[in-house]
């Protein structure tokens, strides 16, 4: 009861003390009586809370408006006049900006300048309203116009009833083989490979008894046999055998395989 | 109409041999499948809906022409098609451009939008026209190489790559003129007050 009596406070003694406990500034005991007194009086728990309010605003406005990065901005294009970007550079880096791709000196460089330039500070915000504004845009299709796809049949195949245009058995059999046509990669190349296969039939035809790869090889043998032995028989001094006139072999003429005649 | 481009995509080869062949029906399914993409590219670079027919339908003409020339081994048939008709599109806007007086656009204000998405409010059915509209008449005051790099880019969805290939220009020069293009469409835009601060 002594205790309560002690540390009982008046209204007007709680406002002279209100700073004081806003602060804690006051012993632990007075702090309690001030706190019991807010509790009990109405009148002064909301004063209490209005004080409390203000307090806040105040502190609000007390903060600096400015933000880090426009003081910062400020401070360096004061102090280092040189490293500000000028409009034309900004306006260059503005999709690497919003694509993400700006290094991050360049990044800070370009960021200060829409901070402190007047001109460019909406400039991005403007370019991403736009581009939301394209895809607006973009899916605004138009339909199509009904008569523009008779149109474009009456002018392709001469008809717009196409369903009623069927292919004919020549053309599917032509589009079918052209499906098993030989793929030459490069064009180019093919007059060269045309060109060899004529000259093989020539040589094969020209040179094989019987138009193979084999007769060629065959009859290769056989000639470089025949020049072996005419150079050795020279170097030697021996007289040359007369040789049987060797006529050339074509492809009609037929050459038996048992005497080596020709026929 | 998505089945059927499925459809296309897997048959693209035997779709174009059978209009090769003279199947009507083969051909009718090509064009029910690319015109409308092949006419709104048209829409993009001639703003006239009549220009927009008379050069889809000759992109069709060109590309019925040029059928043996498909190769499915160079990408499927969308892909070959819609390249095809980008080139003759492209080739077409700047004749215009280098002769004005062959120019078919009209204005825009001659487009009757369609109605579309059931379910989506009127009120926002008619800002979404009027927004497109609008954006319309902003590609169309750029400049004729910026507004070509614009469309392809941020309409088309093309990749950096697939300019360079259309468009035959180095990829430093696209990439400055899709940033220029974005610029100066952003402050046509704003200058119309379809976008706002």
């Amino acid at each position: 009861m002594s205790y309560e009596k002690e540390n009982l406070i008046s209204c007007s003694r709680f406002e002279e003390l209100l700073t004081d406990y806003l602060d804690k500034a006051l012993g632990s005991t007075r702090q309690k009586g001030v706190a019991s007194h807010a509790l009990s009086c109405p009148l002064c728990h909301s004063l209490l809370n209005e004080v409390k309010a203000s307090l806040v605003v105040c502190r609000e406005i007390a903060e600096p408006r400015m933000s880090v990065t426009s003081l910062e901005a400020r401070i360096l294009a004061k102090t280092m006049p040189e490293a500000a970007m000028k409009c034309e550079e900004f306006e260059d880096l503005l999709t690497d900006y919003l694509d993400g791709f700006l290094p991050a000196q360049i990044f800070h460089r370009w960021e200060r300048h829409a901070v402190l330039c007047d001109d460019c500070t909406d400039l991005p915000g403007a370019v991403v309203r736009s581009l939301a504004a394209c895809v607006t845009y973009k899916l605004d299709e138009l339909p199509l116009p009904s008569r523009l796809h008779k149109r474009i049949l009456q002018e392709t195949i001469g008809t717009a009833k196409a369903k009623l245009m069927k292919a004919s058995r020549a053309s599917q059999f032509g589009e079918w083989i052209r499906g098993f046509s030989f793929p030459i990669s490069v064009p180019q190349f093919a007059p060269v490979a045309l060109m060899m296969v004529f000259a093989f039939l020539m040589f094969s035809q020209t040179v094989s008894a019987d138009g193979s790869l084999a007769g060629v090889y065959t009859k290769s043998y056989e000639l470089a046999e025949q020049t072996y032995k005419q150079g050795s028989d020279a170097w030697s001094g021996t007289p040359a055998e007369k040789q049987q006139t060797q006529d050339p072999v074509t492809g009609t003429t037929f050459v038996d395989q048992q005497d080596g005649i020709k026929r | 109409m998505e089945a059927l481009k499925a459809a296309i995509e897997i048959n693209g080869v035997e779709l174009v041999r059978r209009a090769r062949a003279g199947d009507g029906s083969a051909w009718e399914d090509i064009v029910s499948a690319f015109s409308r993409r092949i006419f709104n590219l048209a829409y993009r670079f001639t703003s006239s809906v009549e220009g927009a027919e008379d050069l889809t339908q000759e992109v069709f003409i060109r590309i019925y022409r040029t059928l043996d020339q498909y190769d499915s081994k160079q990408g499927d048939l969308a892909n070959w098609l819609m390249r095809l008709a980008r080139n003759l599109i492209i080739d077409d806007y700047r004749h215009r451009q280098r002769n004005p007086q062959n120019t078919m656009a009209d204005t825009v204000d001659d487009h009757q939008y369609h109605l579309r998405a059931v379910g989506m409010s009127a009120h926002k059915e008619m800002e979404r026209r009027e927004i497109a509209a609008q954006v319309q008449e902003g590609i169309d005051k750029l400049p004729s190489d910026l507004k070509t790099c614009v469309i392809l880019r941020d309409i088309e969805e093309m990749t950096y790559k697939e300019i360079v290939e259309v468009l035959r220009i180095p990829e430093g020069t696209v990439k400055s003129r899709i940033n220029r293009g974005r610029i100066e469409l952003a402050k046509i835009l704003r200058r119309m007050r379809v976008v706002t601060i």
